[in-house]
């Protein structure tokens, strides 16, 4: 039998998630973390976890690579991936704020006859525009994205906030909240249902471990 | 985007070889229960004539005229019995090729399929057993080793939010979020109305278990269960005539939470998956609004194959066939 694997991220999420998982059956293998492999054994023979960037991991598992996988919501929210979401386990959490300099006011922004947002989350940032009634030129970003305002190529940005102290740093304050994220739990829609023997107790597992209760 | 392999895809050899013959091995086996075939023309005019054309077409100009492919078996073949036909033909199957824009960047645009329908005046439940039998066969025509046949209802979650007068953008979002089996997001889409209550816990018990069925237990403790007596009933009548009729390798499963393609299907609706497969491998249902829409007072259900993921599966995971062609 092929081994069974769940994708987990790296980075932010996955910084809270591999400490939650000691001890349970889902542990994965220190001396493989500690190393550049990205495929890592866990507890559990037969079951194997990938560390993938969260951008990519949905699509591993809306394919079917991985049966199962934990990613931010606000990375799902920007795709249009085919999979199931079988719990929101509430760690990682943040929020999705519009943030400009200093001084500056939503009233501000939103009255400017041209007004540039950069973001890498374009869609949830289209959402809220429209929601609101705003226009806006998007100005899609990948990374440090705060740089943006500072040097004229936007007015503000949509990012995510856990703490400010980023946006503290350059001197930027948040003037509306979009929307709010945390960590999902995601499953292979055909292996949850082809495969719910296998799929489901390990489903559980991470719940336990990394869910609100945990 | 890539718009060229293997969204048209070029089947070489073996492909093709395999296409041909699953098509005809399950033509084949259609033919044999009294399926006649029926082919749509692979140009669609008459969507274009009144602008109603929307993006899963694929359109192009003929002259001076818009027309689009054909997207989809079971809408062409209702435009053309509707417009040709006084009395619905009872069985009927098809094979080919469908066109359509995909919603997922690894999926083809021109797709292979093959399918049949079931069309009455009347209520016959029979129709419905019959469609899933002969879905049950599909795997052992094709070879395939093993596969789970899920059985579920479209009523189930339909006929509550119709009860309830949920606001199309409200059952949009409550479909999403049962479609990703999300129970957060369904709390979230749903607070604050006021069946939130009723609704949340039958969509809860819907989402409760996918252990055959006794799947169903949970819903008697539905609110809206004296609602759904009668597709419940249906779905434990399906379940206990079908179990002792399963193929080697095949296991049955109903799934009350299944709601995909709720706006379309009315009543029972059929999956078939195998472990490895990215997408189901053929799904039907019962749609009875469909022809009378088109002005006949006519029933219909049926099923449809998707070749172009089982030729794809064939090609990654051979192990799962017990001989290909």
């Amino acid at each position: 039998m092929s081994p069974l694997l769940i994708a987990l991220p790296k980075g932010r999420i996955g910084d809270e998630l591999v400490p939650r998982l000691r001890g349970t059956a889902l542990a994965l293998d220190e001396a493989a973390l500690k190393s550049r492999i990205l495929h890592i054994p866990t507890a559990t023979p037969g079951v194997e976890a990938l560390l993938l960037k969260g951008a990519d991991l949905p699509r591993y598992v809306a394919a079917g690579v991985a049966a199962l996988g934990v990613v931010g919501s606000d990375t799902l929210d920007e795709l249009d991936v085919d999979l199931l979401e079988l719990a929101d386990l509430a760690f990682g959490a943040c929020r999705l704020a519009l943030c400009a300099p200093r001084g500056t006011t939503l009233e501000a922004l939103t009255s400017k006859t041209h007004l540039r947002l950069a973001t890498k989350y374009t869609r949830a940032t289209e959402a809220w525009l429209q929601r609101e009634g705003f226009v806006a030129e998007l100005v899609p970003l990948q990374s440090s994205v705060e740089l943006a305002p500072l040097l004229g190529l936007a007015d503000a940005i949509v990012d995510l906030v856990q703490t400010g102290s980023t946006l503290q740093a350059h001197d930027l304050v948040e003037v509306a909240t979009l929307g709010h994220a945390s960590a999902r739990l995601v499953a292979s829609r055909a292996a949850f249902l082809a495969d719910p023997a296998r799929v489901r107790p390990l489903a559980r597992v991470l719940e336990e471990a990394l869910g609100e209760q945990a | 985007m890539p718009t060229h392999t293997p969204h048209f895809p070029d089947l070489l050899f073996t492909p093709a070889t395999r296409l041909r013959a699953w098509e005809t091995a399950l033509m084949d086996l259609l033919r044999a229960e009294g399926y006649r075939e029926l082919h749509p023309s692979l140009i669609l005019r008459e969507p274009l004539e009144d602008g109603s054309v929307a993006t899963p077409y694929v359109q192009f100009f003929d002259g001076p005229e818009r027309v689009a492919l054909r997207s989809d078996f079971t809408l062409s073949l209702a435009r053309l019995l509707a417009s040709r036909f006084t009395e619905p033909p009872p069985r009927i199957c098809y094979a080919g090729a469908v066109f359509r824009r995909p919603t997922q960047p690894w999926e083809a645009v021109e797709r292979f399929e093959v399918g049949c329908e079931r069309l009455h005046l009347d209520r016959a439940d029979d129709a419905d057993l019959e469609l899933a039998r002969l879905l049950m066969a599909v795997p052992g025509v094709l070879g395939l080793k093993g596969g789970l046949l899920q059985l579920g209802h479209a009523a189930l979650l339909r006929k509550p939010l119709e009860a309830e007068g949920v606001s199309p953008a409200l059952k949009a979002a409550v479909v999403s979020a049962m479609s990703r089996r999300a129970p957060h997001r369904l709390k979230e889409a749903l607070k604050g109305h006021r069946a939130e209550a009723a609704l949340s816990l039958h969509a809860e018990l819907l989402l409760a278990d996918l252990d055959g069925a006794a799947s169903l237990a949970p819903l008697t403790r539905s609110p809206y269960a004296g609602l759904l007596e009668e597709e419940l009933a249906e779905l434990h009548r399906a379940a206990k005539a079908l179990t002792p009729l399963l193929p080697e390798g095949l296991t049955l499963r109903i799934d009350p939470a299944d709601v995909e393609g709720l706006d379309f299907y009315t009543g029972p609706t059929l999956r078939l998956w195998t472990e490895g497969a990215q997408a189901e491998l053929a799904s039907g249902g019962r749609y009875d609004r469909l022809y009378p829409d088109l002005g006949r007072p006519w029933r219909a259900a049926g099923f449809c194959v998707r070749l172009s993921r089982l030729l794809d599966l064939a090609d990654t995971r051979p192990d799962l066939f017990t001989e290909l062609p």
